[in-house]
This record gives structure tokens, C-alpha cells and sequence, in this order.
């Protein structure tokens, strides 16, 4: 089958490790990714700010650049929300966009649902077993109801084991973990607190940004726990977003 | 520019003690509140129903407006619209001045907050005591309530105590229970001689004029009772179309709030005292108090007055968590309250509060009427975007740059570059420049790639052969249905009424008086306060409690006057009264005033005997209502849903019990 990768911004930009780790899963699971050259940002900092023209700009850019009518595949929770609910909402106002972005939303998928839902493939022959702990990212969780899917994923890891965080927010939220960085900082050495209690060795989300904001916190306090994004511990990747 | 709520979150995270109350309060309230959902088989349809319920009430406000106001006249209560604060507050200061009032007791109620009816009425002269344990307490404190359902979430039983203390001239020990007490004899004083009542409104029942107004503590019963009049307050929007509705509310408002099945006490006030009625209210006011709703009515923030004011989306809020409810410097704290607060008193005074989340989206999942809390956090947002300007230049450069793949390209490249040359501990930078040194403050930041994944494609395997893939479908997770209730009503309703702390007795009708009268002598005490002979069951039963026991059937005055009768009431140990009807999932008895039934037995003494009848066991109250319960409702001028005894968890989330009401239930079922 044919999909099409949306890399997300933060990947692209920051973590292309992400990006090839999530290209390899998808192949072992069968796949054929492309990355089309056009996508840049899918405008969900300018949404979360308070800027929704610029947002659906981006929304409309991305749209476009995503044009060919196969599914397309996210290794980002909160993306795969933004485009699934918040695109259709940007476009209340225009029938003809509106029908496109349902459209749209229709065959975009976050990662590990794509992986379980739509192939139906559990067992990627994951090399190395590891103590994990797997962060329930909040829009994930909540706002597309993706919960069972990577656990399914992480369990089929021979030799693994897999605890599942509370489901609390570390504190990320775009501009808010940086306008906010007071209350942020605390959510965040909440989330720590929490990891710590597991014994894990390594946090494994679907979300790199809320992975860069703890394994981010992990490190200024000297931890040596490591986040890793599903992709990554999927195809046997060091511990460590990078 | 450093927004007022962070300046106030920034002295909340230095208080441990305070911030080990609101952990204390976010744990506790959650587990309550989940764990009771558990147990509700049909909860998301629940949920789904009560979102449609608000939002045809809300998108047809008028007319159900409308219909409410013409039932209420109707049934006798004088109703009055006041377009904002200071038109509710005249409404009130002008029907006390008609009864010469100089002290108002009042039951718990977030729109008088919002309005600040109490300094309305001290500028007129008049005493508003503030009877709901939490909120008597930061009354006496001179400070607003810290949050919507738990005024007091602020203060430890230390804080609490010293208050006390310093009010009442006397040592009070830093004990629940002794503040429970202090607090129950001290206020009994101002239920038995204030001339008004005052109260806020759960919900207005437009079909029957009804209204509904819940508390545990029992001084809601108190307050619509006792006093000769009864004014009660309440935002155009708190209203359902009918009884059914009104029942699907109740499933959901005292879950999401308490975690509790239904609230101790459930008034649903139809008309002022009747001829018939012991007691009640002879003369009832509602104030429909607009201030700010009905300009929200058609804009993006409507979806803002969906909401029935249960916290649970404070109690779900690691915003709210850290922060407090003073914080907001707003009636209406957390999530909702950062949606309410500017929708309705402006955004430039309160559109920061907006930012102040991470969108975790744990207030959606909390709120019991769906109301999509995020998306508008988003709408007041973008109405009000109050980015500093360095921070909004910032984003739309970069929305600018992401336009166009070529910007996006470079700015990539150079990104990479420039981060190259800032400190790093094992590769991860340690300190950023400009407004990311936030970010750096106490997080460490990756850093942009060099390569970023687009420069690195000619190396990935974009193509490769499909495998097989093994097709298995994936394992579902339901939880299992819920146990079927029908045949086990009794036990169902001794369970339950069991599991709220009360007691249960059952035996045949023949042995009916010799157990209630072994009870008795069990209870002590030496007056009792009952209904007489209304009730067959009782009437046997009352010939052999008079001859043992002082026997009081209450009857207030109508014109109003109380004197000391009431007092003389609450000397009474024991309360006897039958019951209308009992809810087996909730232990619920219902009573009512009709037919000279006094509510009063079952509010005033500190032990409550009820006789069930176990035909008269419902499954629930949605039966009951269909069976002619909602008939009853709307043809009584007071009826009250009773479900175990009166409780408070108002201070350090530490339950107790009998506040107000009675401490103890004892129902006797016959079977």
C-alpha cells in the first residue's frame, strides 16, 4: 500500500531520527512511504496561539501539498488531532474547503493506528526488549481515543515489559511551556516523579513533543532515562530521541 | 508581560501546604469521580444525552425562558429579569426592605458570587449569612471562594479553626467534627430567625415552573423552608425543558461533582407554602439574572453556557492543580472559568487566563455535558490573542516562513547552524537566547538537525516489496454490561443507603411498630418529631410513641412569625416520617409537604427514622418520574429527594457528617 508521510514540523526539523525510524516501520509493515517535498507545517502552533487565519493558511498549504488521495500516515498524535478535528472546524465557514478537509481527515492517521487499524499489524519483529514505560500522550488519548494501539505494538516486543504512565500532561502545550514555563516546570516534574516510580528505563510515546519536553526535563536533572518515539523503539533504536 | 495569574501561581507553588491541599483535593476528587462513573452502566450515552439536552436548551433559551417564567407566575412565585449585577442586587435589597429584613441566610450560589450580591446588600444595610460550611468559612475570612464547589479547598482544619475561634471568642480545636459541630449550632441561630432565605439554582424546570437546588449539608432545605420568604438567584441559562431532562442531570451533576450517585438533598420547589403545607416559604422569588449570557447567545462562545457548575473540570486540571482557584482573580476558576470569566466580564480583563493551558484536554474528559472546553480556550484565544509582542512577531514570521517549502528549507538550514554554536551537555543545549530561555530555564533543548529529515530522503528506502501481512483482528476491550436490578429492589436500596452511612431495619408490617418503638428506645432521647396520623403505618405506630415519648407534630405560623418555635423544634432527638416513594440505586427516599407532611422531621433533628414501604422502592427516580413522579413534582409545592444523611467534605476533603441535617438515617423497610 501506498501512504504518504506527514513528517511534522518538530520531526523534520529536529528529530529527523523520528522520521527515519518511522519510514522503516512502515515498510517492514508493508507499506511504501513517500515524503512529499511540499509540507512544511501543519499549523497547530498558530491555532494553539490564538492565530487562526495564519493556521488556516498552513492547514490549506498542507492540504495541498498532501493532494494525492491515499492515506497519510503521522507519527504525531497531536497533528493527527489537529488535522482530524480542528481542520474541519477552521473551514466551518466554506462548504467546498469543508468537504475537502473531511475528506482530508478521513485517510490521515497517526502512526500507531495505522499500523493496527488500518494494516492490522502488531508483531514488526522488534529486536531488543527493554524496561518501558509508555507515555498516553493527551490528544492521542483523548482527542483521538488512541490507547490500545501502541501498547499492542510494545507488547508484541519479545521480552519486554510495558508499564502505561498515568494519563497526566507533562506540561508541554506549544507556547504555553514557554509563556507558562512556571506551571509548565511543574507538570512537568510531576510527569518525572511518575516515570521515576516505574523503574523504567526508557519512556516511549507517540508524540515528539511532549517526548523533548520530558527527556528534555530527564536530562537537566541528570536522570539517565531516555524517551524514545514508538518508531524508534519499534526498530530497536539507542534509547534517546536523538 | 507577566500575566496576574502567574504572578499568583508563582506564590501558589510556593505554599506547599497549599499545594498539598490542592493535590489532595485533584486526587481525591478524581477517584470519586471515575469510580463513580464506573459503576454508571450507560455512562456515554448519559453524557451524549445531556449534551444534546444543553444544547437545544441553550439554542432555544427564549422560549424555554419563556415557559418558566409563565409556569412560575402560574404557580405563585413572583418572578423578576434583571439584566446585570446591580439590577439583581436592587431586586433583592427592594423585597428585603418590603419585609423590613436586616439579615439574609443564605444556601450556597456561584451567580451571587458573580454578581456580589452579598456587598450589594452590606451597602443597603442587610446581613447575608453565608450557611454552607465551606463558604461560612471564608466569609468569616473576608475572602472569595477558592473554588466553585468547595469554597474553603484553600484553608487545613488549623486555618479553619483559628477562624472560628476568632469569631466566636471561644477554643475551637482544629477537629473536623468540632468545626462541624460549632458550625451546625452556631448557624442554627441564623435559619431560625432570618426572615430570608436566599439561594441559587441548579436547575430551573421549565415545563412544571420547578425549582431544583441540591446540597448535602442541608442548609439549602434550611434556608427554603424556614424562612417566611425565599429569594432565589439564578443565570438565564441553568434551565432543562422538563422532569426527564431534570433526571438526566441529576445522574450526572452530583457524579461529576462528588463522585456521589445523587446529593444528599434534592429540593424541587414548586409553588410557595400552601394551605396544606406545614411549613415552606409563604412568599418565593426568582431572579433570572442575565449579566452577560444572553449577548453570548449565537457567538462561538455559547457552548460556554452549556455548563451545569460542577468542577469536575477544575478537580481534572494540572493547570488548576498548581495554580489554585484565587489565581484566576475570577469567580469562575480553571478551565470553564478561563472560558466564562472573559466571555462574560471581558476580555481584556480576563482573556490571559485562556493561555494559561496546555490544552491537555482533561477537562473534556471530566465534563459531563461534553462541552468541547479546549476549542474554546482556541476561540477566546484568537479573539484575544494577548501575546507579547516579540512572541506574536515570532509566530507569524514563522507562519510566513511555513508558506512556502523554499522559507521552510532555509530557515531549517539556518536553525541548524545557529544552534550549533549555544552550550551543550551531552549534545543537548543547555541555555537558549531571547524568549526560548524559558525553555532552557529548566528543561534541556534538542537542538536543530543539521540535516533535517527532508535533505536526508535520497538515503531512506521510500519503496520496498510489501510484506504479508498477517491479518488478525485487534482485541477489543469493552467493560462488562452492568448487573440487571430488577428483582433485588430492597436489597439494591439497603446496599446503597448502607454504603452513604445509613442504616437499614427490615421486617413485615405486622412487626413494624414493635421495631420502630425498639429503635426508639435504642435512639434515646425523649422528643420526637413527626407527622401525626397521615400515615397509616404511622398512625399505629404514633398511638405507642405518644405514650412513651413527647410527641410534636410542627405547623409554623402562617403569618410569618417564627419565635422560638423552631428552636423548641430542634430540641427534639428523633424525626419519624413515612416516605413517598425510595430510589434502590441511589437509597433515596422522597418526601414531601403535601397533605400537611412536615419536612421538618426529616431535616432538624440529628436522627431521621423513615418508613419505606417496599412497594413504593423504584429502581431509580427516572421510574419513578414516569410512574408519576414528574405529575406529583409539579402539583407540590415542595418535595425533597433524601439520600442518607447530611453530609460535608468542605474541609481538607475529610467527610463528615450531620452538618445541618440529620447525622443519622434509619429506615425501616416493611416488606
Amino acid at each position: 500500500m501506498r501512504v504518504q508521510l506527514l513528517a511534522t514540523c518538530l520531526i523534520d526539523s529536529l528529530f529527523p531520527e523520528i522520521g527515519e525510524a518511522t519510514v522503516e516501520v512502515l515498510a517492514k509493515a508493508g507499506a511504501r512511504p513517500s515524503f512529499p517535498p511540499d509540507q512544511t507545517c501543519c499549523g497547530q502552533p498558530l491555532l494553539n496561539a490564538g492565530y487562526p487565519a495564519e493556521a488556516r493558511a498552513l492547514a490549506l498549504h498542507t492540504m495541498e501539498a498532501f493532494s494525492e488521495k491515499i492515506p497519510v500516515v503521522v507519527p504525531s498524535g497531536s497533528c493527527t488531532e489537529m488535522i482530524r478535528h480542528r481542520y474541519p472546524e477552521l473551514f466551518a465557514g466554506d462548504p467546498k474547503l469543508l468537504r475537502r478537509a473531511r475528506a482530508f481527515a478521513e485517510r490521515t492517521f497517526e502512526l500507531s493506528e495505522f499500523l493496527i487499524d488500518q494494516l492490522m499489524i502488531a508483531d514488526l519483529e522488534a529486536p531488543t526488549a527493554q524496561v518501558l514505560a509508555y507515555q498516553p500522550a493527551c490528544h492521542l488519548l483523548r482527542g483521538l481515543g488512541i490507547n490500545r494501539q501502541p501498547l499492542e505494538l510494545l507488547q508484541e516486543i519479545p521480552g519486554s515489559s510495558v508499564e502505561r504512565l498515568e494519563p497526566e500532561c507533562c506540561g508541554f502545550g506549544g507556547v504555553f511551556s514557554v509563556d507558562h514555563a512556571l506551571i509548565s516546570e511543574e507538570m512537568l516534574k510531576r510527569m518525572i516523579r511518575q516515570i521515576e516510580d516505574t523503574g523504567a528505563e526508557t519512556v516511549v510515546g507517540c508524540d515528539a513533543s511532549c517526548l523533548m519536553q520530558i527527556e528534555g526535563g530527564l536530562r537537566r536533572a541528570g536522570s539517565n532515562i531516555r524517551c524514545s518515539h514508538l518508531s524508534q523503539t519499534l526498530t530497536g533504536r539507542e534509547p534517546g530521541l536523538r | 508581560m507577566t500575566s496576574p495569574l502567574l504572578i499568583e501561581t508563582r506564590k501558589a507553588i510556593d505554599d506547599p501546604q497549599l499545594q498539598d491541599l490542592l493535590d489532595r483535593n485533584a486526587d481525591r476528587r478524581r477517584q470519586l469521580r471515575e469510580s463513580a462513573f464506573h459503576q454508571l452502566p450507560n455512562a456515554a450515552d448519559l453524557r451524549d444525552r445531556a449534551k444534546a439536552i444543553r444544547r437545544e436548551t441553550v439554542s432555544n433559551l427564549a422560549a424555554h425562558l419563556e415557559t418558566f417564567a409563565s409556569r412560575l407566575t402560574e404557580n405563585g412565585i413572583h418572578v423578576h429579569r434583571a439584566a446585570d449585577g446591580e439590577e439583581a442586587g436592587r431586586i433583592v435589597v427592594e423585597v428585603a426592605r418590603q419585609h423590613d429584613a436586616e439579615l439574609v441566610a443564605k444556601s450556597k450560589s456561584m451567580v451571587t458570587e458573580e454578581i456580589g450580591l452579598n456587598e450589594s446588600l452590606a451597602a443597603a444595610g442587610i446581613q447575608a449569612v453565608e450557611t454552607d460550611l465551606g463558604e461560612y468559612i471564608v466569609q468569616l475570612r473576608g475572602e472569595p471562594p477558592a473554588h466553585i464547589l468547595t469554597p474553603a479547598l484553600h484553608l487545613t482544619k488549623e486555618q479553619v479553626a483559628e477562624t472560628l475561634t476568632e469569631e466566636l471568642g471561644e477554643p475551637v480545636l482544629p477537629d473536623v467534627n468540632e468545626i462541624n459541630r460549632i458550625a451546625r449550632s452556631s448557624l442554627r441561630e441564623v435559619f431560625f430567625s432570618a426572615p430570608i432565605g436566599l439561594t441559587g439554582v441548579n436547575f430551573g424546570v421549565a415545563e412544571s415552573g420547578t425549582l431544583c437546588i441540591v446540597t448535602n449539608e442541608g442548609n439549602g432545605r434550611m434556608v427554603t423552608s424556614l424562612p417566611p420568604v425565599h429569594i432565589a438567584v439564578m443565570g438565564i441559562e441553568r434551565l432543562v425543558p422538563s422532569m426527564d431532562e431534570l433526571a438526566v442531570m441529576l445522574r450526572l451533576l452530583p457524579r461529576s461533582a462528588t463522585g456521589q450517585k445523587l446529593t444528599n438533598y434534592v429540593s424541587l420547589i414548586t409553588a410557595p407554602r400552601r394551605k396544606t403545607d406545614p411549613e415552606g416559604a409563604e412568599e418565593r422569588h426568582v431572579i433570572l439574572v442575565d449579566n452577560g449570557r444572553g449577548a453570548l447567545l449565537g457567538t462561538p462562545l455559547a457552548e460556554s453556557l452549556d455548563c451545569i457548575r460542577c468542577g469536575a473540570c477544575l478537580n481534572a486540571c494540572p493547570v488548576f492543580r498548581e495554580a489554585g482557584g484565587h489565581a484566576y482573580g475570577s469567580v469562575y476558576s480553571g478551565p470553564i472559568g478561563s472560558v466564562v470569566s472573559p466571555a462574560l466580564f471581558g476580555m481584556a480583563e480576563f482573556g490571559h487566563l485562556a493561555k494559561a493551558s496546555s490544552l491537555c484536554g482533561a477537562c473534556v474528559d471530566a465534563c459531563p455535558v461534553g462541552i468541547d472546553i479546549p476549542g474554546m480556550l482556541l476561540r477566546v484565544r484568537s479573539t484575544a490573542p494577548s501575546n507579547s509582542p516579540s512572541v506574536s512577531r515570532g509566530l507569524k514570521t514563522y507562519a510566513w516562513i511555513a508558506r512556502s517549502p523554499t522559507r521552510f528549507r532555509l530557515a531549517q538550514r539556518l536553525a541548524g547552524l545557529a544552534t550549533r554554536y549555544l552550550p551543550t551537555q551531552a549534545e543537548w543545549i543547555t541555555s537558549l537566547p531571547g524568549p526560548l530561555a524559558e525553555w532552557t530555564s529548566f528543561r534541556d533543548f534538542p537542538g536543530f538537525a543539521t540535516r533535517p529529515l527532508r535533505s536526508r530522503l535520497g538515503e531512506l528506502r521510500l519503496e520496498v516489496q510489501p510484506r504479508n501481512p498477517e491479518i488478525e483482528p485487534p482485541v477489543q476491550t469493552e467493560r462488562m454490561p452492568e448487573r440487571d436490578l430488577d428483582d433485588s429492589r430492597v436489597d439494591d436500596f439497603e446496599t446503597e443507603l448502607k454504603e452513604l452511612g445509613g442504616e437499614v431495619i427490615r421486617c413485615l408490617e405486622s412487626d413494624a411498630a414493635d421495631r420502630i418503638m425498639g429503635e426508639l428506645y435504642v435512639l434515646g432521647g425523649s422528643r420526637v418529631l413527626t407527622w401525626g396520623q397521615v400515615e397509616p403505618i404511622l398512625f399505629t405506630v404514633f398511638q405507642r410513641i405518644e405514650e412513651e415519648f413527647q410527641v410534636i407534630l410542627p405547623e409554623l405560623p402562617a403569618d410569618g412569625s417564627r419565635g422560638g418555635i423552631l428552636s423548641e423544634y430542634d430540641q427534639a432527638e428523633v424525626g419519624i416520617t413515612g416516605s413517598l416513594a425510595a430510589f434502590a440505586d441511589t437509597g433515596t427516599v422522597v418526601l414531601s409537604t403535601a397533605s400537611r407532611r412536615s419536612l421538618l422531621p426529616s431535616l432538624l433533628p440529628a436522627v431521621h427514622l423513615v418508613i419505606v414501604r417496599a412497594k413504593d422502592i423504584y429502581p431509580n427516580m427516572e421510574a419513578w418520574l414516569e410512574a408519576g413522579g414528574s405529575h406529583f413534582v409539579a402539583n407540590s409545592s415542595d418535595v425533597v429527594l433524601i439520600s442518607g444523611p447530611s453530609r460535608t467534605a468542605d474541609i481538607e476533603m475529610n467527610l463528615t457528617i450531620g452538618v445541618h441535617g440529620p447525622g443519622q438515617v434509619v429506615a425501616v423497610v416493611i416488606e
